[in-house]
């Protein structure tokens, strides 16, 4: 009894780790104040990036992984600077960046399937072993990152800068922060936690790849996250929760007579539920999202004087308006 | 040291016309999908080839009908919400919802007999299931505050699941063995009009849709709500309005909408379900998305946008066929152009100066 419980608990590792650093890098993002609704275009993205590279390198798991963190944090890096610098949506500018995501996925996945099936025996991934204590250290390091994310948001400077820049980036930029560059960092270290995940998700979890894997897991991260009030210790529970649901789908399912598209459901009526017990409950309060999560923040400037920009080369995009276009 | 470069935005005098954006959008944003394109194909995928298309999808007026058509009526059934600033995301799932109550009117019931009265009733039940898959995401929405992005958004995939399940488990066609339901009956399928891909039904319902949601934001107070709920929903409470059942009406009229397209889908175009439903999938709801946001908000913009968008779903359609991988280029094109559009929406009311520092 105790050793299959051990083995259902070591078996799921690697989605369990998967989900937990993607919901991390989500929550991380959107304590920042920047509405992260890119989430799942990057996350499959990343999957395509680090199946794609795993092909190309013939199985380099470490390059492969980097790679997909590289591409996720400068998709997170444009989030993070065009809803912070422009007074736009963020929830249009996520969108359309996870339509993108999912186009380019497709793009950078289908020729690298195409060399795969061209070369015997080459196969991706690293499946970690029940048996060997491989799944313990992944556990550990679990831990290890959430006190680590925890310390980094509670304790450090930057930490604060984070927090004070999506509770009220107005005030934060009054006090001397720089709103823009904390939101940059946020974005870049949160997308990079979020490819990491896709990264792994493919690499020790799907291990092939055909178009559309992991749609729909970035927003069961989101979902994870949220219902975890975006606290890094909270999500280690939460993300069990949904990983034991992912991985043991096939078991549930055969368990219980549920047919398999049914069962596929299940983690998204789970989400969804999740979220209404979070929002119904006095956790709402408790695990409050930061007050500015999703607004417009921007600063007006002045008009520059003409003295500095006779110093400068202007390139102006109000040429429009002196066109008459009436 | 200080950064060389910066950019500063300032509010213009006078905001620009607003066709300027959408237009912009589009040009830059293909442009952008253009580079995408060729360079992810290795440069086998050149501009010439995306511009090709383009020009084919814009010209090929017969093909392009169907999609026109339905994206007005989904563009249409977005904006309602939108109007709102209710995020319905989940056009797709209300889209198949309809789509399966249609079908199994046309399959499992005895409406099939009478044509007026099997269409009728396909549409009705199919305008039903949109307002009530609508409904599930606006009432957390309404009454719990939930944000309806993600909520609508995942029930988008349980809707692809619930299909795919009733398509294998109960309605699949056993003549011969495939993973689709039975065509539906001849009585139900809709009337094309000749040379087209156009069915008369479908051409009236856009138009009668159209006519409704102009006389419901033009005349009624429902429309006035709605376009109050997003500018300032205070107002609406401190005129005793309730704004919970706003939202609800909002959301629920465009899932209603948008359901009656799956209708016209499946009576005019698909006839009949296959599997996997999420891989067989048009996506006119989330392209329904895009032609919302590009109409401005503007019924009349609706039509416009369609046609842009239709003719681009076309292109993207057939520069697929030419190899650039699957529906990958549908969302390459909707995704830049979205994006440049979200960022350009800033120059209608700002001036972005780019100001480089002289050494």
């Amino acid at each position: 009894m105790l050793e299959a419980i051990i083995g259902l608990i070591a078996g799921m590792s690697s989605v369990f780790l998967a989900y937990y650093l993607a919901a991390l890098g989500h929550a991380i993002v959107e304590k920042s104040g920047v509405l992260n609704l890119a989430i799942d275009g990057v996350f499959v993205l990343s999957v395509a990036v680090a199946y794609a590279q795993a092909v190309y390198t013939r199985n380099n798991l470490l390059i492969s992984i980097l790679t997909a963190m590289i591409v996720a944090a400068i998709f997170g890096m444009l989030l993070a600077f065009f809803v912070t610098k422009f007074p736009i949506s963020h929830g249009a500018t996520g969108l359309s960046m996870m339509f993108l995501g999912y186009g380019l996925a497709s793009l950078v996945g289908l020729p690298a399937r195409n060399i795969q099936g061209s070369i015997e025996g080459l196969e991706v991934g690293y499946t970690i072993d029940v048996h060997s204590p491989v799944w313990v250290i992944v556990y550990i390091a679990i831990i290890l990152i959430g006190l680590g994310a925890l310390f980094l948001i509670n304790k450090t400077k930057i930490g604060a800068a984070i927090r004070a820049a999506g509770e009220d980036p107005a005030a934060a930029e009054a006090l001397g922060v720089n709103v823009l560059m904390v939101r940059l960092f946020a974005g870049a270290l949160g997308f990079a936690l979020i490819g990491l995940g896709g990264a792994i998700f493919e690499l020790s979890y799907v291990q092939v790849w055909s178009e559309g894997t992991g749609i729909g897991h970035g927003w069961l991260a989101f979902a994870v996250s949220l219902s975890a009030g975006r606290n890094p210790i909270l999500l280690i529970l939460s993300s069990s929760v949904f990983a034991g649901l992912v991985k043991y789908m096939t078991a549930i399912q055969a368990m219980y007579n549920i047919p398999q598209d049914l069962a596929k459901m299940l983690p998204f009526v789970a989400a969804i539920l999740a979220m209404v017990i979070f929002m119904a409950t006095p956790l709402r309060r408790r695990l409050a999202p930061p007050k500015s999560l999703g607004k417009i923040y921007f600063r007006e400037e002045k008009e520059r004087s003409e003295k500095y920009k006779k110093n400068c080369f202007v390139l102006d995009s109000s040429f429009f308006s002196e066109v008459d276009l009436s | 040291m200080e950064f060389p470069i910066s950019m500063v935005i300032v509010r213009r005098v006078k905001p620009l016309p607003y066709w300027i954006v959408p237009i912009l959008a589009l040009v830059v944003g293909l442009v952008i999908s253009m580079m995408i394109l060729y360079v992810m194909s290795g440069g086998q995928t050149t501009p010439y080839d995306v511009l090709l298309s383009i020009y084919y999808g814009f010209t090929n007026l017969g093909l392009l009908a169907k999609t026109f058509a339905l994206l007005v009526i989904v563009g249409i059934g977005l904006l309602v919400s939108f109007k709102g600033a209710i995020w319905n995301i989940g056009g797709e799932g209300q889209f198949y919802m309809g789509v399966l109550l249609a079908a199994w009117v046309a399959l499992f019931t005895g409406f099939a007999f009478n044509e007026l009265i099997g269409k009728t009733t396909m549409i009705l039940m199919a305008l039903l299931a949109g307002a009530f898959w609508a409904l599930l995401a606006a009432l957390p929405r309404a009454y719990l505050n939930i944000d309806e992005v993600p909520v609508t958004l995942m029930m988008n995939y349980i809707a692809y699941y619930i299909i795919d399940y009733i398509i294998m488990a109960r309605w699949r066609e056993r003549q011969y063995g495939y993973y689709r339901t039975e065509t539906i009956p001849e009585t139900t399928k809709f009337q094309l009009i000749e040379g087209t891909t156009l069915s008369i039904e479908l051409l009236l319902l856009m138009i009668t849709i159209f006519v409704l949601v102009w006389l419901m934001f033009k005349y009624t107070s429902l429309g006035l709500r709605i376009r109050v709920l997003s500018s300032n929903p205070n107002l609406l409470r401190s005129s005793g309005i309730s704004v919970h059942l706003t939202i609800l009406m909002a959301l629920t009229i465009s899932g209603m909408i948008i359901g009656m397209a799956g209708a016209a889908y499946l009576g005019s175009v698909s006839h009949n379900l296959s599997y996997p439903i999420e891989e067989k999938t048009p996506g006119y709801g989330y392209a329904g998305i895009l032609v919302a946001w590009l109409s401005m908000l503007e019924l009349i913009g609706v039509p416009i946008a369609a046609y842009i968008i239709g003719a681009l779903h076309t292109a993207g359609i057939n520069i697929q066929i030419a190899g650039a991988g699957g529906a990958a280029v549908v969302n390459v094109f909707i995704g830049s152009i979205l994006l440049t559009y979200a960022v350009l929406i800033t120059i209608s009311e700002y001036k972005i100066r780019i100001i480089v520092k002289k050494r």
